[in-house]
C-alpha cells in the first residue's frame, strides 16, 4: 500500500515540477526572444532570432503577447529580449508627457534609455525606422470629404459626431499615447457606439471592407499601400517618435555581451525596409522566415 | 415545486461562491463597471454576446431537431449512421477553427460568427435528438399504432415527450459551449464579451479581464440552470417520476 | 498556394507546434488522471461526497475556456506563471476533471455485485478487491473518459495559443491576424487530425486492453 502510494506521490510531483520548470532548465546560450502580436514584431524578433542562432545561441520566441505583458515578461525574467519602442516606453511605461523629448528621435532613446538603466534594462540602439501610429482612411473616401489631416477629422466628427465609424485595438484605445487621448488633444469626441474594438490585423481588413471608415494603423505597414488607404496628417505632432530597439535584461547582456554586437547591423533598419518587409509577409503572403532571411541577405 | 426549489437551492450556491469572488475583486471590478466610460460598453457588449447566442442557438435548434428527427423516419434511417459521422467530424475541429474558417470564407462580423455559431451547435442537438426518439420504447410506438395515431401525431405525443430529457441534455449541452465560443467571436470582428476578455489579457488589466470572464461564466451558469427548468416545463409530469 | 504547399514549406515551424501541442495535452492529461481516477475510485467509497464532487466538476467545465484561462492570468501571476505554458496545463487539468471521475466512479459502481462478493468470498483484502477485480473490469470505461477528455483537451488547446501556450493554436492565431487562409485552414486541418488520430489511437487501446470476457457483454458506455 505505502509503495504504491509512493510511487504515485513522486510521479505526481515530478509531473507538477516538469510543468514549472520549463523555463529553469539554466543551459549554455539559451534566449527567450519575446514579440507583440503584430507582423512588424514576428519579422523583427525572427531576424534577431536568425543572427542569434548563428553564433551558437539557443532561441525560443514567445511572440504574439501584448506589450504590457511584454514588458511585465522583461522586467520578471519570462523573456530576455524584445523590440520595444522609443515612443511606447516613453508614453507608456515611463509616463513622460514631454513634447519636446517626444518628437525628437535621439533625444527620447536617451532618456529611456537612462530610465530603464535603473531598472536592470538595457536599451542597445535604436533601429531607424519610425513605426508610429496613424489613423487610415480609404484614400477615396477622405479626399471626398476633403480630410487631410487628424485636425480635418476632428472638425468634420464634431459637425457630424455620427457618420464615421472608428476601428482599433484595445492597446491603442486606452494608451496614454492612443485615442481617449487624442480625442481630448485635438477637441473632438467619437460616440461609443461609433467605436468599434478588434484585434489590430482585423482592422485592416475591416477598413477595406468599408466596415469601418476610419481606422488605427501603424505606419510601416505593408497594407497602408496596398489596400489604397491614406494617413491622415497628425498636424498637432500628438504622436511621439516610435523607433523600436533591442531591450535586453542587464544579467543576460553582462552574460552575453557580444549581444550587442550581433545585433547591430539591425540598426539599418529604415521605415522604408519595414513597409517592404511587411508587405511582403502581409499582402504577398511569404513566411515570416523567409522576409527575414531575404532582408539579411540584402543587407550583407 | 420542491423540486425547482432544490435546483433554485443549488442556484444560488453558485451565485453565493461568485459573489464572494466579485467582492474580493472589489477594488477593481466594482470600480470598472461604474466606470462611466466603460459602463455603457459593457452593456454594448452583453447586448452583443446575448444576440449572437440567441440567434446561432435558435438556428442550431431548429436545424439540430429537423435532422435529428429526420434521420429517425424510416425513409432515412439508413442514414443515420453516416449522417451522425459526418456531423462527429465536424465536432473535432475545434470551436476556435470553426470561427477562424468561417471569418475566412465569409468576411469579419457578426455574420460569419453566428453561422460559425451555429455550426458548431447543431451536433449535440442533433445527436441527442436521434438518440432520444430511437431510445423510445417501442412497445409504447407499437401501442400508438396499434391505437391508430397517425405518423404525424405519434411523433409529437409518443416520441418528442419519451425524447425531450435527452433532446433537452443536447439543448443544454449545445447552449453551454455555443456562450462559451461566442466569446471568440471578438477575433473575427464580432464583438461580444470576448473583447473584454481578450483585452485584458493583452493588456495585463485583471479589472477588464473580469469584467469579461465572469459575466460569460455567469452567463454559462444561468444557461445551464435554465435548461433545467425548461426539463421541467416540458417534460410530462409521469416520465419525470418514472425517472426517479 | 494550398495549405498543403503552407504546411510543406513551413514544416519545421508546423513540427514544432505540434510537439508543443501534444507536450500540453499529455501532460494535462498525466496530471489529470492521477488526480482524477483516485479520486473517482475514493468517492464510491463516500457515497455523500460523490454527488458534490461530481458536481462541483460539472461546474468547472461549464466554465467557457476562454475564461477559465483568462482566470488562471491573474491567479497565477502571483507566482509568476501568467502565461505560457502552465495556466494552460493547469486550466486543461481542471477541465479533464469531470469525464475522468465520472467515468471512474461509474465504472467502478457498476462492476456487478456478484463480482465483489465473490472477490471477497475469496478473502481478498479492500485493496486487492480494488487492484484485482474492480479496477480491471473498470479500464475500458476509465479508458474511455480519458478519450473523451483527450479529444476535448487537444481542441480547448488551440485557445491557449491567446495566452502564449503556442500549439497549433498559434498558427490559427496568426492567421486570423494576418488574414492569411491557408494558416488558418493548416491549423484547422492539423488539429483536426490530431484529434481523430488521438480518438482512433485510444479507441484501439481500449480494444487491446479489454479482458476478452468483458467485450461480449460489456454494454456501451456513454
Amino acid at each position: 500500500m505505502s509503495y504504491l502510494l509512493k510511487t504515485y506521490l513522486c510521479l505526481y510531483f515530478c509531473l507538477w515540477l516538469l510543468v514549472f520548470s520549463g523555463n529553469g532548465w539554466a543551459a549554455d546560450k539559451r534566449l527567450i526572444i519575446g514579440g507583440k502580436n503584430f507582423t512588424e514584431q514576428y519579422i523583427l524578433a525572427e531576424i534577431a532570432k536568425i543572427l542569434l542562432q548563428q553564433h551558437g545561441f539557443d532561441i525560443t520566441l514567445k511572440t504574439g503577447v501584448g506589450s504590457t505583458l511584454l514588458r511585465r515578461s522583461l522586467m520578471s525574467g519570462q523573456v530576455d529580449l524584445y523590440f520595444e519602442y522609443t515612443g511606447t516606453a516613453y508614453t507608456v511605461y515611463l509616463k513622460q508627457k514631454d513634447r519636446a523629448i517626444m518628437a525628437d528621435a535621439e533625444k527620447v532613446f536617451n532618456f529611456v534609455q537612462q530610465a530603464d538603466a535603473k531598472r536592470g534594462l538595457v536599451w542597445l540602439f535604436p533601429l531607424k525606422c519610425n513605426t508610429t501610429y496613424t489613423l487610415m482612411m480609404q484614400a477615396a473616401h477622405a479626399q471626398g470629404l476633403g480630410l487631410a489631416s487628424i485636425g480635418d477629422l476632428a472638425r468634420y466628427v464634431n459637425k457630424n459626431p455620427q457618420a464615421l465609424i472608428f476601428g482599433m485595438n484595445a492597446e491603442f484605445w486606452g494608451r496614454p499615447d492612443g485615442f481617449k487621448r487624442l480625442m481630448q488633444d485635438y477637441g473632438f469626441r467619437v460616440p461609443i457606439g461609433k467605436i468599434r474594438k478588434m484585434t489590430t490585423g482585423l482592422c485592416y481588413t475591416a477598413l477595406k471592407e468599408g466596415q469601418i471608415h476610419v481606422s488605427m494603423g501603424f505606419s510601416t505597414d505593408g497594407r497602408i499601400a496596398a489596400f489604397g488607404f491614406i494617413n491622415l496628417d497628425d498636424n498637432q505632432k500628438f504622436f511621439p517618435v516610435y523607433n523600436p530597439a533591442p531591450v535586453v535584461r542587464g544579467p543576460v547582456l553582462d552574460k552575453y555581451p557580444e549581444i550587442r554586437q550581433i545585433l547591430k547591423i539591425m540598426s539599418k533598419l529604415s521605415t522604408e525596409d519595414m513597409q517592404q518587409l511587411n508587405r511582403s509577409v502581409d499582402v504577398d503572403k511569404i513566411s515570416v522566415q523567409q522576409a527575414a532571411l531575404n532582408w539579411l541577405k540584402s543587407s550583407g | 415545486m420542491i423540486r425547482i426549489l432544490f435546483k433554485v437551492n443549488r442556484f444560488f450556491l453558485i451565485m453565493v461562491i461568485f459573489g464572494a469572488g466579485v467582492a474580493a475583486q472589489r477594488t477593481g471590478l466594482i470600480d470598472y463597471f461604474f466606470d462611466p466610460f466603460e459602463y455603457p460598453i459593457f452593456i454594448k457588449l452583453l447586448g452583443q454576446h446575448l444576440y449572437l447566442v440567441g440567434c446561432s442557438m435558435a438556428i442550431a435548434t431548429v436545424t439540430g431537431l429537423s435532422v435529428g428527427i429526420l434521420l429517425t423516419r424510416p425513409r432515412f434511417k439508413r442514414y443515420a449512421g453516416v449522417g451522425m459521422y459526418i456531423v462527429s467530424l465536424g465536432q473535432t475541429v475545434p470551436s476556435l477553427a470553426v470561427i477562424a474558417l468561417a471569418m475566412s470564407f465569409l468576411g469579419i462580423g457578426a455574420r460569419s460568427a453566428i453561422l460559425a455559431l451555429s455550426l458548431y451547435s447543431i451536433l449535440p442537438i442533433a445527436r441527442n435528438t436521434l438518440a432520444g426518439i430511437v431510445a423510445v420504447p417501442p412497445a409504447l410506438i407499437d401501442a400508438a399504432r396499434g391505437m391508430g395515431m397517425p405518423p404525424g401525431r405519434l411523433l409529437l405525443e409518443v416520441e418528442l415527450p419519451n425524447a425531450m430529457k435527452v433532446i433537452i441534455t443536447g439543448f443544454r449541452v449545445a447552449l453551454i459551449i455555443n456562450i462559451g465560443t461566442a466569446a471568440l467571436a471578438f477575433l473575427i470582428g464580432a464583438g461580444g464579451l470576448g473583447d473584454l476578455i481578450f483585452s485584458g489579457i493583452s493588456l495585463m488589466q485583471t479589472d477588464k479581464l473580469l469584467a469579461g470572464a465572469i459575466p460569460v461564466t455567469l452567463m454559462a451558469l444561468i444557461g445551464d440552470f435554465l435548461c433545467e427548468l425548461l426539463g421541467l416545463w416540458l417534460i410530462p409530469q409521469g416520465l419525470r417520476l418514472e425517472k426517479q | 498556394m494550398s495549405t498543403f504547399d503552407f504546411i510543406i514549406n513551413n514544416y519545421r515551424q508546423v513540427i514544432y507546434l505540434i510537439g508543443e501541442h501534444v507536450w500540453i495535452v499529455s501532460l494535462a492529461l498525466a496530471l489529470a488522471t492521477l488526480i482524477g481516477v483516485p479520486l473517482g475510485m475514493v468517492i464510491t467509497r463516500h457515497k455523500a461526497l460523490a454527488a458534490r464532487v461530481i458536481n462541483a466538476a460539472n461546474i468547472l467545465m461549464t466554465i467557457p475556456s476562454i475564461a477559465l484561462f483568462g482566470l488562471m492570468l491573474p491567479v497565477l501571476s502571483l507566482v509568476g506563471h501568467g502565461l505560457g505554458k502552465v495556466p494552460a496545463v493547469t486550466a486543461l487539468v481542471l477541465y479533464s476533471q469531470l469525464p475522468i471521475i465520472r467515468n471512474t466512479y461509474t465504472a467502478i459502481q457498476n462492476v456487478p455485485p456478484a463480482v465483489v462478493d465473490a472477490g471477497k468470498g475469496m478473502g481478498m483484502s479492500r485493496w486487492e478487491l480494488l487492484r484485482e477485480v474492480q479496477i480491471p473490469i473498470s479500464i475500458p470505461v476509465i479508458l474511455a473518459g480519458l478519450r473523451t477528455a483527450a479529444v476535448m483537451s487537444i481542441g480547448i488547446a488551440a485557445i491557449a495559443a491567446y495566452i502564449g501556450a503556442g500549439g497549433l493554436g498559434v498558427l490559427i492565431q496568426q492567421g486570423i491576424d494576418r488574414v492569411h487562409q491557408e494558416m488558418i485552414l493548416s491549423g484547422a486541418l492539423l488539429v483536426s487530425v490530431l484529434a481523430l488520430v488521438v480518438d482512433g489511437g485510444m479507441a484501439l487501446i481500449e480494444r487491446l486492453v479489454t479482458p476478452r470476457g468483458i467485450k461480449i457483454q460489456q454494454p456501451r458506455p456513454k
